[in-house]
């Protein structure tokens, strides 16, 4: 297996596509909490007791939400068989496996938060785990690309092999710890959304700085060690000016979510920020993801 | 005969009891300046705007042309405690007409039904945040649709709302007691066959908070309580 099959492609191509699917979902997502649409159908799983609703007012983004959803859950569901069917080693079968557990879970969860009328924690819970599992997406996208697999190596092997982080082992290591940093500002990000009035936003944008400065350094270590390596350079040179468009959509955020009055109703504005900000953020942590398996290799 | 005398004596006991209770009355006024109206706009749902020739504005502060506020909810704070009144059984009414609620502020017993009306030709979810009963979240799909719910406990206020439709909100004040009224335009209200007894009756506006007056009711006499809000 030393040139990718061609069947090899078109799974990588399809895993991409899953990854795309599930940022518009994310998008998705974050649009129903930015209307304050999450209770606007009161049943679940069906949508006032039909497969599709007449989609007026917030009907539109909770509904839609959950077709995006479900398409999603069914693209994952070919995405998991066809990896199982594939000659990919175990662990990449394990981790289809997980993905579609944790896209089960969170239709569960979003039904959850639609029946207990959306209380804090699982609210919390659903936005985190809807990053995790593009986090888990990511992850198997990157080990189904090509020049992976045509290193013709297991995860585990190839990191045993490589002859770059062998001497910088402590960069895998650096990105591994930026990466959980990151996760921690999505969970407080999380938090501030969806409590009111939110003590968090403090938390949150001190993490940010810390979280700010971790990247530039991470990304600054890639081009300085790797700058033969062009895939990692690509990644750290896309991470640094999405966190920089991440703090300036946090502004926006804050100040709209958290300074000015608001309507009876969510403003344009308010709707953007917040929702460009959450999505924008679920990237720079899939980025931060993708970079360090990158520098694993 | 008997049965006589037992009318003869239920109709002694009205009496009675109404002879020791009498009716408050008053006015919610309003100084200062009128927060500016709010128009709403219904683009999101095309039944909504249709139905709909004149602008309509949000509610939370409605000044009357008499310098009293509209929709201001009184009730007996303190001096009924020990009493317990029956939840009466007639619905109070809360209509989605035109993707408004009607009323905005309203009043039902514990125990009391509250019949949920949806008149609009579209859909709505009327959702109930009340933290003392039972939270609840209902979709309503079809015009003329019914639903009759009752709260467990006294709350002042439980906000209700609709999902869809993000300018929909009204206010129900739960009380344990049938003594309670809703300020309308002309920023006026009456509570009926108060006890007679001394208490602090309490107005409670969405906006401006709520302000208390002390009043004391005496067999059969009208009595007053006023109110002033400011802006
Ligand atoms: C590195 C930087 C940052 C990351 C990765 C990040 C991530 C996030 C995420 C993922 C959310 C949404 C969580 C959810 O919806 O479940 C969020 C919310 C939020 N963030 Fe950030 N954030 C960052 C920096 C900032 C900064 C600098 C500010 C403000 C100055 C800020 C202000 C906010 C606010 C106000 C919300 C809540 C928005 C709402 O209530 O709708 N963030 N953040
Ligand atoms: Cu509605």
């Amino acid at each position: 297996m030393t040139s990718p099959s061609s069947n090899s492609i078109w799974l990588y191509r399809y895993s991409l596509l899953v990854v795309f699917a599930t940022v518009l979902l994310i998008l998705a997502g974050g649009l129903v909490t930015s209307h304050e649409a999450g209770l606007a159908v009161p049943d679940w799983p069906l949508s006032y007791g039909q497969m599709m609703p007449p989609m007026v007012g917030n009907v539109f983004w909770e509904h839609g939400h959950r077709m995006i959803a479900g398409t999603v859950g069914i693209l994952t569901l070919v995405l998991t068989l066809w990896v199982q069917f594939g000659k990919k080693c175990a662990r990449i079968k394990k981790l289809a496996w997980l993905a579609m557990g944790a896209v089960v879970l969170q239709a569960l969860l979003g039904g959850l938060t639609v029946i207990l009328l959306l209380p804090p924690a699982v609210s919390i819970f659903h936005a985190c785990l809807a990053q995790t599992f593009l986090c888990l997406l990511v992850a198997l996208a990157f080990f189904l690309s090509p020049p992976f697999v045509s290193a013709g190596l297991a995860p585990a092997a190839a990191s045993a092999s490589n002859t770059g982080t062998a001497q910088r082992p402590w960069l895998f290591k650096f990105w591994v710890l930026i990466f959980a940093a990151v996760y921690v500002q999505l969970i407080l990000g999380a938090i501030v959304r969806h409590t009111s009035p939110s003590h968090a936003v403090v938390f949150h944008v001190i993490w940010a700085f810390v979280v700010i400065g971790l990247i530039f350094l991470g990304v600054r270590a890639v081009l300085v060690t790797l700058p033969e390596r062009q895939g990692p350079a690509r990644t750290a040179l896309t991470l640094g000016l999405l966190v920089i468009v991440q703090f300036f959509l946090g502004l926006g955020a804050f100040l709209y979510t958290q300074v000015l009055a608001h309507g009876y109703a969510p403003r344009t504005a308010e709707i953007f920020f917040a929702s460009a900000h959450h999505t924008n953020g679920a990237l720079v942590l899939a980025l931060s993801l993708l970079l360090t398996l990158q520098v694993r290799e | 005969m008997k049965k006589f005398m037992f009318v003869l004596m239920a109709g002694l006991f009205v009496c009675s009891q109404a002879a020791l209770a009498g009716n408050v009355t008053g006015s919610a006024a309003f100084s200062g300046t009128a927060p500016a109206k709010t128009e709403i706009v219904m683009a999101a749902d095309p039944t909504c705007a249709s139905l709909h020739t004149e602008p309509v504005y949000t509610e939370e502060a409605v000044v009357n042309s008499n310098n009293t506020l509209k929709n201001v909810f009184v009730y007996v704070k303190t001096g009924l405690e020990g009493k317990t009144f029956p939840a009466a059984t007639t619905p109070v009414s809360f209509d989605q007409n035109g993707c408004h609620y009607m009323p905005h502020v309203t009043g039902v017993m514990v125990g009391q039904p509250l019949e949920i009306i949806n008149s609009d030709s579209t859909l709505h979810n009327v959702h109930s945040l009340a933290k003392e009963s039972k939270e609840f979240n209902l979709g309503m799909p079809i015009k003329g649709m019914k639903i009759k719910k009752t709260f467990e406990k006294p709350e002042i206020m439980v906000k209700m709302k609709c999902d869809v439709h993000p300018w929909m909100n009204a206010y129900v004040g739960v009380v344990s007691n049938p003594f309670f009224a809703v300020t309308g335009e002309d920023g006026s209200f009456e509570i009926k066959d108060l006890p007679a007894g001394t208490y602090t009756l309490a107005a409670w506006h969405e906006t401006f908070g709520e302000q208390t007056a002390e009043v004391t009711v005496a067999d059969g006499q009208p009595a007053t309580a006023n109110f002033s809000f400011s802006g």
